[in-house]
């Protein structure tokens, strides 16, 4: 909430870009701008406002030695056959919350038509999208109570689970958290997912959902480590 | 082709892992973010560490970049200056109060001509019209923090000016400087 007055973010992102925010309140700030595309475009806006006064001075050529370093770095990488997960990228998060904002906008309308009518309760509905923003999946379920839940999803394109592999949901907390496994999907249109009185409070509470393919018996690591196929963010109805 | 669109498209190409490109966009833009990172830094060994991590960081992230939010090169800028504040938050013990002391004496003492200092592009034109709008103190502290990477803190020591009535000279320079391009719709 303390983030939440837009001059407050505006003079947060200013400062950001600027370099005076420092310490605890610069770290703080770069986790929140993970999760909000518009602070991200308020933050970038300071950016593109400041960066004329970069054109000051005359550039100064660094050192073959920089760029040596910097290719031997990133083809070792390149090498490398480790398991990879995509949490550690800040970059998922961001495509994440982008495509998740644009596909909230283009399908409010819809939502109308996919969350149970009975209005008496508050719902979570997350609208999930593929690659290119397209709505692929709908999860909801009412906030209210902590007992067991069901989730109901709902595929909104056909797919199928590749053999030898299987799609698994995830909960993505809010802050820097790992996403916590909510289980295994099917390809049926409709399904229900229980989630059990344990995680209900972090499902309520939650930045969104993802779904990514994965070994026929789910992540063997605890975090997703196949292509992510779906993400949004929930949305309280 | 202009230097926008060039860095667009070997920044495409570098999401499909084109090692070529990410050299030719390196070869492109490491000179001038060198050279902001070492003006905030003020020694080429913390500023060639800086753009070294930050490349690899550029290299990693690229299909992060959003075209629409900004250019090419004011999204590598961004990187950069954080790297570079990042390291000045580590680091800056290191340098001992007595290089600092001369680093802040080799600042010019009054608020920098903006506008002799910068070229005159459209964007640059706008700005520095923008910051003429400040005070000189306004002006004085939001420069120097931007170009120098200087704390309140250090700003406050340079200055002589306690630390409250600088912050929010800051606040106050960013606030106008925002209304002023607001106004102009940036």
């Amino acid at each position: 909430m303390k983030y939440q007055g837009e001059a407050l973010r505006d003079a947060l992102a200013a400062e950001y870009a600027l370099g005076t925010l420092r310490g605890p309140a610069r770290r703080r700030f770069e986790s929140l701008l993970k999760y909000d595309p518009k602070l991200q475009r308020v933050a970038s806006q300071w950016e593109t406002r400041l960066a004329p006064l970069n054109h000051d001075v005359d550039p100064v050529q660094p050192p073959e030695s920089v760029w040596r370093e910097i290719k031997r770095r990133i083809e070792a990488r390149s090498r490398a056959p480790a398991l990879t997960t995509r949490w550690d990228s800040l970059g998922f998060w961001r495509i994440a919350s982008f495509a998740g904002a644009a596909a909230t906008i283009v399908l409010a309308a819809m939502l109308a038509l996919l969350v149970p009518s009975d209005r008496s309760q508050e719902m979570m509905v997350v609208v999930m999208v593929d690659d290119y923003a397209r709505p692929a999946m709908t999860v909801s379920w009412p906030t209210e109570g902590h007992g067991d839940k069901e989730l109901r999803v709902r595929l909104l394109v056909h797919a199928e689970v590749s053999a030898g592999s299987a799609w698994e949901l995830w909960m993505l907390p809010r802050d820097d958290g790992k996403p916590i496994s909510l289980g295994l999907l099917t390809s049926h249109e409709m399904q229900v997912v229980n989630v059990p009185a344990r995680l209900v409070g972090a499902v309520n509470a939650a930045w969104g959902l993802a779904m990514s393919a994965e070994p026929m018996n789910g992540s063997p690591v605890g975090v997703p480590t196949g292509r992510i196929l779906y993400k949004g963010p929930c949305t309280m109805l | 082709m202009s230097d926008a669109e060039l860095l667009h498209k070997l920044m495409a190409r570098c999401v499909l892992r084109d090692e070529r490109a990410f050299a030719t966009l390196y070869r492109h833009t490491s000179a001038h973010l060198f050279k902001v990172a070492r003006r905030m830094l003020r020694r080429d060994d913390l500023a060639e560490e800086v753009l070294q991590e930050c490349f690899v960081k550029i290299w990693n992230h690229v299909d992060d970049y959003a075209v629409a939010r900004s250019t090419p090169m004011t999204w590598m800028m961004a990187i950069v200056r954080n790297g570079a504040v990042d390291c000045l938050r580590r680091r800056r013990p290191e340098y001992g109060q007595e290089d600092f002391d001369l680093f802040l004496e080799s600042i010019p003492d009054d608020s920098p001509a903006v506008e002799e200092r910068l070229d005159k592009r459209q964007e640059v034109n706008l700005l520095s019209a923008c910051l003429d709008q400040l005070t000189p103190s306004q002006r004085q502290v939001v420069t120097l923090a931007y170009w120098y990477g200087l704390s309140h803190e250090e700003l406050s020591a340079h200055l002589g000016e306690p630390l409250g009535t600088v912050k929010s000279w800051v606040r106050r320079g960013l606030n106008r400087l925002s209304q002023c391009m607001q106004a102009t719709g940036r």
